[in-house]
């Protein structure tokens, strides 16, 4: 039994157990491509990777601000495209500038969107963040002369991936890629983690659990509510980032609304409210995907039933499971 | 939803282009207008947000594809269409949305997300990926002259239904037993429940209700626009944006908000063709940046 008082909200140190596990999860990740040289799978584990930085910024959204974003990945899209526009148009070779333009420009758009969004209260927000989206999602889709409209942004040139003065390869190797992306999702992780456990976090926690409570104590609810959503487009911005460097094309169907939904079933799949669990949302979200539309053409239906299904039943998610089982093993 | 250009205002000149567009955006908005009422029935009552309205109203228009395809009078359409829409959302209700009413609203919009995919995968399952158009009586083809301009027969005739059917709506809940009995509900649900009125059958009847206009919506629109698997979703947003901007779940505001955005829309389509609806968009924004609460504000029923 541990007495200590506890501030609610802020976390302690991790058990020594769970570095551990940790550093065994990263080792095993960091020495896959090295052992197993099927490029399908290193590929798979680098999406399923993008996809949980993704899933984990919306999970910040979700699960802590209490906010839903029906799209996140507009802010994923128009990261890629413009550091895969900086990169044709600007410099081929500069791929850290390219990443901080793409995060710059995502930023100044994300500030206006969210200003409006967190006026309008809870429900409103969600409906906007659908709206914004689907203007982004037009705007992508209509733009021709820029964003090569439907058929995507060709031409993507390959630049070479530096980490730390360590030249990993060229953005055409999977195995460049999959490290790099490795490395930043575990500092993305490492970072929002901190972030959350901090006064900060324990504010947004306050706020998603009763918005008028949390304005009495003297907390400026739309403030922090601005913040967790800049802090959340951010991420976004940094998966959008490894995603056109991973994929080396970026069209509007990853900005489309089944696309949203997609990655708002890794959060539901993985569980609300830790990080962690969206990153195993979002590996077996991707699984499954893989899995099924190799099978039907129809995966929008199963899709659906799926998120039905979750909600009904299993609201908590896979991290949810774990708490009750070990509910189910004390009796 | 993208209303299919006449194309005769040619020979009417200045004019008659503007009596086109101004009768076009009245069409428009009362689509939508019915649309958003829907929602706002729905979420008046029960306060839930029901992500699967486009996709409900989508089966309106291609049930009534269906009808009309099988040889049957598009008026015979007309009634049974909503029945249809209607019978699906009180299967709806009872099997996914009455489970789920003590839950958080995050859940219920996430949840009926997920009924909006499964029921847009539905349709293009049953109906294909295939624009289909609904096939009109030889005498609503026509078109009749106003002012300078060719204008069809139908779209007159859809404004007049439209009114009606508002009309009708309004008598209904001003007037009848029932509709007093939703309109209480929505104020004080305790209130009502206390007299003795079973309140899972109002929540039901809202849910109901409000399907049915979804399904009306869709039959009406049918004949206007190409019924393709888009349409759902292109009118969930554009209700989405009916509905914030005139206040949620307030049925004034949704009037001025729908008539609103179907001018701009329609002005819009007619100067810049593509990126029309970012227009649109931009209008919400900075109408919500200066209201954040929509025009009227956070609406009860009238």
């Amino acid at each position: 039994m541990n007495h200590t008082a506890t501030i609610p909200g802020i976390k302690q140190g991790l058990h020594p157990l769970k570095i551990l596990i940790i550093i065994l999860i990263l080792l095993g990740l960091g020495i896959f491509p090295f052992v197993f040289e099927n490029r399908f799978y290193i590929s798979l584990i680098t999406e399923m990777m993008i996809y949980g930085l993704l899933a984990m910024s919306l999970d910040v959204l979700l699960g802590y601000t209490g906010a839903l974003s029906f799209m996140h990945n507009a802010y994923l899209g128009i990261s890629a495209y413009v550091v895969g526009l900086f990169l044709i148009h600007v410099s081929p070779t500069s791929l850290w500038l390219a990443c901080f333009a793409g995060i710059a420009f995502t930023t100044i758009v994300a500030l206006p969107v969210g200003w409006v969004q967190v006026r309008t209260g809870g429900l409103a927000f969600a409906l906007l963040t659908l709206a914004f989206g689907m203007m982004f999602y037009t705007i992508v889709w209509k733009w021709y002369s820029v964003t090569g409209g439907d058929d995507g942004l060709m031409g993507m040139p390959n630049p070479d991936i530096t980490l730390f003065g360590w030249h990993l390869g060229s953005s055409s190797d999977p195995v460049a890629i999959y490290l790099f992306t490795l490395v930043i999702a575990f500092i993305c992780f490492v970072l929002t983690r901190r972030i959350i456990n901090s006064p900060f976090g324990a504010v947004l926690e306050a706020i998603r659990e009763n918005e008028n409570r949390a304005a009495f104590v003297g907390i400026n609810v739309r403030r922090y509510k601005l913040l967790g959503w800049m802090l959340a487009c951010i991420l976004a911005s940094i998966s959008g980032a490894l995603f056109i460097l991973y994929k080396g094309y970026i069209g509007p169907s990853t900005m489309s609304a089944f696309a949203g939904a997609g990655v708002l079933m890794m959060v539901l799949l993985g569980g609300m409210g830790s990080l962690w669990g969206a990153f195993v949302g979002a590996a077996l979200f991707i699984y499954i995907q893989d899995y099924i539309s190799t099978m039907s053409e129809h995966w929008e239906i199963y899709l659906g039933l799926v998120v039905i299904f979750l909600v009904l039943f299993l609201p908590t998610g896979f991290v949810g499971l774990g708490d009750h089982l070990k509910r189910f093993r004390k009796g | 939803m993208q209303i299919h250009r006449t194309g005769k205002h040619i020979m009417g000149g200045t004019l008659g282009i503007i009596v086109d567009i101004s009768l076009n955006s009245l069409v428009l908005s009362g689509v939508f207008l019915i649309v958003a009422i829907g929602l706002n029935i729905i979420y008046g009552l029960s306060r839930i947000m029901n992500m699967g309205h486009g996709a409900l109203y989508a089966v309106g228009a291609y049930t009534g594809y269906t009808l009309v395809a099988t040889g049957l009078n598009y008026f015979a359409a007309l009634i049974i269409a909503p029945i249809v829409v209607g019978a699906v959302g009180l299967l709806i209700e009872r099997t996914i949305i009455a489970p789920m009413r003590k839950r958080s609203m995050v859940y219920t919009l996430i949840l009926t997300y997920g009924l909006m995919f499964f029921l847009d995968g539905m349709i293009k399952y049953v109906w294909g990926n295939k624009p289909c158009f609904i096939d009109l009586p030889a005498f609503l083809k026509g078109t009749i002259p106003i002012l300078g301009t060719q204008y069809p027969i139908f779209r007159l005739a859809t404004l007049f239904f439209i009114a009606a059917i508002m009309g009708g709506l309004m008598l209904f809940l001003n007037k009848t037993k029932v509709g007093i009995i939703l309109r209480a509900s929505s104020t004080i649900p305790e209130m009502v429940s206390c007299l003795g009125i079973n309140m899972n059958y109002v929540h039901m009847g809202a849910f109901v209700l409000g399907c049915i206009m979804a399904g009306v919506a869709g039959i009406i629109a049918g004949p206007l626009t190409t019924i393709d698997p888009l349409m759902g979703g292109e009118m969930l947003i554009s209700s989405f944006v009916v509905i914030v901007i005139g206040g949620l779940g307030s049925l004034r505001g949704a009037v001025i908000a729908a008539i609103l955005i179907g001018f701009v829309q329609t002005l819009a389509e007619f100067f810049i063709t593509d990126l029309a609806m970012v227009i649109v968009y931009i209008l919400m924004a900075v109408i919500l940046a200066f209201m954040p609460r929509g025009l009227l504000g956070e609406g009860k029923f009238e």
